[in-house]
Order: C-alpha cells, then sequence, then structure tokens
C-alpha cells in the first residue's frame, strides 16, 4: 500500500531576536491510509510545528522550512505554489485546533463558517451547503442541527465548539485529519466524549487521523502508531502496544511513568520528570534528553544517537543504550 | 430521587429551546438605544442632519446677493417689527440672517465632516488593514506584483509632476511589475537586478525628460536612478509594513491643525481643500487604530483556522479579520466627525477653507467676534453654539456606541 503521507528529513526553524529556533530538526516518517497516528511529546517539542509544517501554516518570517520533502498522495507539498496549497488545505487535510474557544470567528453564525469551506472546494450553492451543514453538525452530535446552524458561537458551550471545528474539518471529506490537542482545552468528561467522536467517525470515514497531545493516556485507545518527540526529533516510534509494553527511550519511561494512577496511595508526589526540554536556540551535538536522562553515559554527552530498528514490527528508538535498558528491565 | 431522574430522562427538545438568537449588531443596537446619554447625543445630530439637508434642498440661499446694510447687526427678535422682518439669531455685519446662515452653514460642516472623514476613514484603514495583515503573513505573487506596480505609479508621480507630463508614470509601473516578475521566475542576482533596474529606472527619467529640457532630463534622470534602486527589490510584508507605519508617524508628527493648514495653504482656499487637508491629517489615526487590531485579531485561532481550509488572503483579511475590528474604527470615525467639524471651524476661523461669503460656522465666528466689545453677542453666540452643540453630538454619541459595540471595554 502507498502511503498517504511520507516525510523525509523534515527540518523546520525559526529566526529570532535571541537566535535561530531549531524547532523540528529532520523529522522523518509515514502513514498509510486510515491510519491513526499519536504524537505525543511535553509542550515546545516540534508537535504542533510540524504539524502546521505539514500545512505549510507557518509564518514566514520568522519561520522557515529549511530543508525536507513531505510527500501527499504523491506530490511534495513544499514544493506547491500559494494557491495549489490552498487547494490542498481542508479538501484534502483538514485540521482541528487546540483552543475551541477563539477558533470560531465570533461575528458570524456557526453554519456560515461550516458552509465557507463546502462552497469554497465543493463549488456548493448556498442551501446544498446549508444542508450539508446540518448533516454534519449531525453528524458530529449536536442536537436539533437545522436550529443550530443559526446560532452564534458564544450560544455553543466549549464541547460543542469543538464538535462545530470537527465538523467544519470534516466538510470535504479530508483524507487526512490533524487533531492539534483538540482536548486539552475541555474539561474531562467533554474530551472523553470528543475522542469517541473522532474514532467513531475515524472508523466511519476511514480517514487518517493524525492526534497530536501531550497526554500518554488519551492516545492508547485510539491510534495505531505513536511518535515520541523531543526537541524537534522523533525519539521513539512504533506501533502502540510496543510503546506501551516494551518502551525503549527514557523519555518514552518518563513520560509514562509521569501519568497518575488511579491505585496510587492518596499523598503520593506525582512523579515527574526532572529539568526543562533543550534550548532550540544553542542545540548541543549530543542526546537532546542528555541533560534530564537517568541513564546517560559519556557517549550520550557528544554523540547523538540515531533512530535503530529495535524488532521487526517498525519499532524504532534513538538511545544508545536502548539494548542495554531492554535486556536489564528497566523500568 | 426516582421521580426526579425520570424527569429528567423525560426532556424533549422544546424544554431547552435555544434562546433567540440576535446579531452582534442587533444586540449592539439595543444597548445603544438603552444608553441615555447617546440617545441626547443622536437626537442633536439627528436634528443637525435633518435641518441641514431639509434647509440645502428646500430653503433657497444664495450667500453671494445676501446683503442688507440697513439691517446690520441687529439683535435677535422674535417678531417682526416696522424696521425688519424676523431675525430669531439676530443679524451679522453685512445685515445677514444669522439663523438661516447657521442653518445653511450646518450642511457645509455636514459635507466637510463626511467626506474628510471618508477619505481618511478609507486611506488609513486600508493602509492599517494591509500592514498589519502583511506583517505577519507573506505576500504571494499577485498581491505583490499589485503592491509594485501602484509603488511605481505613486514613486514615478513626482519625476512626472516635474516634467508636466504622464506618461512616465507607465515607465516606472512596468518596472515595478518587472522587478516582481524577474523575482519570481528567474535567478537573477540581487545585485545584477539591483544595477540593471537603476539604469533602466535612469533611462526612462532621462527619456522622458528630454521631451521637455535638458534640464528637466537631469533632474528626471537622477529621481528615475533613484526610482529604478527602489523599485529593483520585490517589497516583502514586514517591509512594507514598516514603510507604510513610519509614513503615517511622520505625519502625526506634525500638530495637525499646523498641517492641515499648509496643506490648504498648498493647495489654495476652499471648502473643497480644507476637506481634503482635514482628510489627510486623520489618516494616521485610521491606520494605527486599524493596524494594531488587525495585529490582535491576526493571532485568533480562527484566522489560522481559516487559513486551514484553504481560503485566500483576500477573504481571510475582509470577511474574517475585518468584521473583527470594525467596532473601534467606528467609534474612531464618529469621534472623528466631531474633529473634523472642528477642524473645519478653526481653518474657517482663520480664513482657511470656506471662501468668504459662504457661510460656515468657523468663518462666521471669524467675521464677528470683533463686534463683540460692541456689544453684538448674537453673532458669535450662536455659530459658536452650532459647533459646541454638533461636536458634543458626536462625541457622546462615539461614547454611547463604544460602550454598545464592546461592552467588554469599559473606559
Amino acid at each position: 500500500m502507498e502511503a498517504l503521507l511520507n516525510i523525509k528529513d523534515l527540518k523546520t526553524r525559526f529566526h529570532t531576536e535571541d537566535g535561530i529556533v531549531n524547532a523540528v530538526n529532520g523529522v522523518s516518517y509515514t502513514m498509510d491510509p486510515g491510519e491513526v497516528l499519536g504524537v505525543v511529546g511535553e509542550s515546545g517539542c516540534g508537535k504542533s510545528v510540524h504539524a502546521l509544517s505539514i500545512m505549510r501554516l507557518i509564518q514566514i518570517p520568522p519561520g522557515e522550512i529549511a530543508s525536507g520533502e513531505i510527500w501527499f498522495n504523491g506530490q511534495d507539498l513544499l514544493k506547491l505554489n500559494s494557491s495549489e496549497i490552498r487547494k490542498i488545505r481542508g479538501r484534502e487535510i483538514a485540521m482541528v485546533f487546540q483552543d475551541p474557544m477563539s477558533s470560531l470567528n465570533p461575528v458570524y453564525k456557526v453554519g456560515f463558517q461550516i458552509a465557507e469551506s463546502l462552497k469554497l472546494h465543493k463549488n456548493m450553492r448556498e442551501k446544498e451547503a446549508r444542508e450539508r451543514s446540518a448533516e454534519l453538525l449531525s453528524l458530529v452530535g449536536i442536537p436539533e442541527p437545522k436550529k443550530r446552524l443559526d446560532n452564534y458561537p458564544h450560544q455553543f458551550s466549549g464541547g460543542m465548539r469543538q464538535r462545530a471545528m470537527i465538523a467544519m474539518a470534516l466538510s470535504c471529506d479530508p483524507k487526512l485529519l490533524i487533531a492539534d490537542e483538540p482536548t486539552t482545552a475541555l474539561d474531562v468528561t467533554i474530551q472523553a466524549q470528543i475522542i469517541d467522536l473522532v474514532i467513531k467517525l475515524q472508523e466511519e470515514l476511514g480517514m487518517a487521523v493524525m492526534w497530536i497531545t501531550h497526554d500518554l493516556g488519551i492516545v492508547a485507545e485510539m491510534v495505531h502508531k505513536i511518535n515520541v518527540m523531543y526537541a524537534g526529533f522523533i525519539v521513539e516510534r512504533g506501533n502502540v502496544r510496543d510503546i506501551y509494553k516494551n518502551t525503549l527511550h527514557p523519555y518514552t519511561k518518563g513520560l509514562l511513568g509521569s501519568l497518575p494512577s488511579i491505585d496510587e496511595a492518596p499523598g503520593t508526589k506525582l512523579v515527574s520528570i526532572p529539568g526543562l526540554p533543550p534550548d532550540l536556540i544553542n542545540l548541543k551535538s549530543g542526546c537532546p534528553f542528555y541533560a534530564r536522562c537517568t541513564y546517560r553515559e559519556e557517549r550520550c554527552r557528544n554523540e547523538r544517537p540515531s533512530l535503530e530498528l529495535a524488532d521487526s514490527n517498525g519499532h524504532i528508538v534513538a538511545c544508545w543504550r536502548w539494548e542495554e535498558l531492554q535486556s536489564e528491565g528497566v523500568k | 430521587m426516582i421521580k426526579k431522574e425520570k424527569s429528567l430522562n423525560n426532556f424533549n427538545g422544546e424544554d431547552f429551546a435555544v434562546r433567540e438568537h440576535r446579531s452582534l449588531w442587533l444586540d449592539a443596537w439595543r444597548r445603544l438605544i438603552s444608553n441615555r446619554a447617546a440617545m441626547i447625543g443622536f437626537v442633536i445630530i439627528l436634528i443637525f442632519i435633518l435641518t441641514a439637508t431639509l434647509a440645502h434642498f428646500f430653503w433657497d440661499y444664495d450667500p453671494k446677493i445676501d446683503l442688507d446694510y440697513s439691517a446690520k447687526l441687529l439683535s435677535p427678535q422674535l417678531t417682526a417689527s416696522e424696521e425688519s422682518t424676523v431675525h430669531l439669531f439676530g443679524t451679522d455685519k453685512l445685515g445677514r440672517d444669522i439663523f438661516r446662515r447657521v442653518i445653511h452653514g450646518g450642511w457645509n460642516s455636514l459635507r466637510v465632516g463626511l467626506v474628510s472623514v471618508s477619505i481618511s476613514l478609507l486611506v488609513g484603514s486600508i493602509l492599517g488593514l494591509m500592514s498589519g495583515f502583511f506583517e505577519g503573513i507573506d505576500m504571494n505573487f499577485g498581491e505583490s506584483l499589485v503592491l509594485m506596480i501602484l509603488l511605481g505609479l505613486s514613486l514615478g508621480a513626482l519625476p512626472a509632476w516635474i516634467a508636466n507630463q504622464s506618461f512616465q508614470v507607465i515607465g516606472y509601473a512596468a518596472l515595478g511589475a518587472a522587478s516582481v516578475l524577474l523575482h519570481q521566475f528567474t535567478g537573477l542576482k540581487k545585485t545584477h537586478r539591483m544595477l540593471i533596474f537603476t539604469f533602466a529606472g535612469g533611462l526612462i527619467g532621462l527619456g522622458s525628460g528630454l521631451v521637455v529640457g535638458p534640464l528637466v532630463a537631469l533632474v528626471c534622470a537622477v529621481l528615475g536612478l533613484a526610482i529604478g534602486f527602489l523599485l529593483a527589490n520585490p517589497i516583502g510584508g514586514s517591509l512594507f509594513s514598516n514603510i507604510v507605519m513610519r509614513i503615517m508617524d511622520i505625519i502625526l508628527s506634525f500638530p495637525s491643525y499646523l498641517l492641515a493648514i499648509a496643506i490648504v495653504a498648498f493647495l489654495g482656499p476652499g471648502l473643497e481643500k480644507g476637506m481634503i487637508a482635514i482628510g489627510v491629517v486623520g489618516i494616521p489615526i485610521y491606520a494605527r487604530l486599524a493596524r494594531s487590531a488587525v495585529l490582535s485579531v491576526s493571532q485568533k485561532e480562527y484566522v489560522l483556522a481559516a487559513q486551514s481550509v484553504g481560503e485566500s488572503h483576500a477573504r481571510i483579511l475582509f470577511r474574517h479579520i475585518l468584521p473583527n475590528i470594525l467596532s473601534p474604527i467606528i467609534v474612531q470615525a464618529t469621534m472623528g466627525l466631531a474633529n473634523a467639524i472642528l477642524s473645519a471651524a478653526a481653518l474657517g476661523f482663520l480664513g482657511l477653507g470656506a471662501v468668504p461669503p459662504e457661510p460656515e460656522w468657523g468663518s462666521m465666528l471669524g467675521d464677528s467676534y470683533k463686534y463683540l466689545s460692541s456689544g453684538a453677542w448674537w453673532a458669535v453666540l450662536f455659530p459658536g453654539l452650532a459647533i459646541m452643540l454638533s461636536v458634543l453630538g458626536f462625541n457622546i454619541l462615539g461614547d454611547g456606541l463604544r460602550d454598545a459595540l464592546d461592552p467588554k471595554i469599559r473606559l
């Protein structure tokens, strides 16, 4: 099967007053049609920037996609001109953003905003687009969709707005949906509803989904594969089962270890990874996780490990000591 | 307990009927009419607009033949007497009825206000919109083509004016277009392009100047070299924004009345010239206001969302950003009307702006203040009151509009 998305050595950086911020440092991976991929990592590790690079939504300047290729459906997105990429956005690749409170335009009715991309990409007439918008709203589980079309965003709750955003994203049957932390701003019960909704829609419509989050707990049950990103690098990638059951990279271990567990005794301190992510302006030549790693050794300081295949399932990891750590069974 | 659960399960859509939806503007209108001060302002302005327009269309007045020395400086009288007809506000030094001139002067003030605010509003907010928008987003090929052609046209205006012929402007516009095309489609080196363009600009200036004479040709050639140099590289978004805002800063650095007076002195007297002067002086206010509003709205996720749907720059700017920045601009325009009326009166008072027999509140004040010492208070009071009331009306309406359009801002 030909890959839907094939990213090769993507590097994105930002020119700021303090220097060049290396936000994404050579990311390569592929996504199959219908695949659900989780991209995890803490804040500032390049998850969102790499997704925005795929959509070519990085502001240039100060941003710059320094190198790489992004093959989507047989064309390199980085080589398209501005009107060609606009035809991809919304129609082929759609995006749902983090903050549902500000991602709908307050001065327009919700129905108008959903219909907009239908009119733009599918050349639908007003009436047709309106009917389709109502269908979409009911698809994402909003009751009385016809009435709700004439509501303004402030009349929607946070969860409903995120549902409306998903409806907008799905309006043109995209082949890839990028969800950039869509549940971070919602409370936990609504989070679960939105996740269930996306899983259900993914199964019904068969699109590929890239789910960006910092919460490994959220993605466990919904994704097929996981990319763990750190400081703009992919440090571990594999099937979801392998990532959870056979964690190889110390950073992934740290992320999993810092998930609070329900059977912990009250008063137990929450576990966290000590330290902060590295300065992306002065990135050292060694392993990016060196400063915070409990398993580090001299070699990690100066030599950057590259991604190595760890088993036959395509589980890859960038760590000098993954074999040792795996055989020792270090938790 | 069970009962409660049952009733919860029994709900239907009707119970949860959605509140009647009102648009932003309807909501703002309701807030406006419940604001008493704003309504007073609104009524004052309504009276002002009605009397001025009605008088202009249905009450003939020819200032050139309005002269009656026998009735000069009469005090206000409510009833007709043997010597004269009714003069509600008295008469001025030429025996002209002040009531009539105040009403007809209102038409001029209204015109000045509307025209000059339109000039500053249109030019200022378009400049502000564009400079705010392109601060963050790079121009695409079409946009930079249009910009460079316009730049060529406006830069070329100076040598064309000196040589007193317009066709060389077209040369510079073509140069601007060529610059974008070369940048886009050829790998010509930057230094080479600059050399070629400087040379080409000089040639255009020289060639078109020679038609007029050697001295003009020299001046035009020098200007042409400079223009060619400037046009050699397509101007990017943030540079454009920077240039526009620095020009606005330069305009703002002059005291506004002084600049208006200078412009009127340059253009010559007349109400229309006054409108242009007041309009130009007001441009930077709208440009800055629009730019800062665009900058903050551009950061909103719905703009990113609009981009991610694949919408064009123009559509994002005019359909998504513009409606969200309208409220401060509307408020500023209302206040700007007051300011324009005041500026027109100031120009008129100084003898600039409206030409003498034309009724204009400022020039009426200027004509009559000398007679204040001889007791003719009415000749000054009524035009003064007219200025004050109309300015007050627009100002409190503007205040009310601000509260109505953006209830979050409490100033």
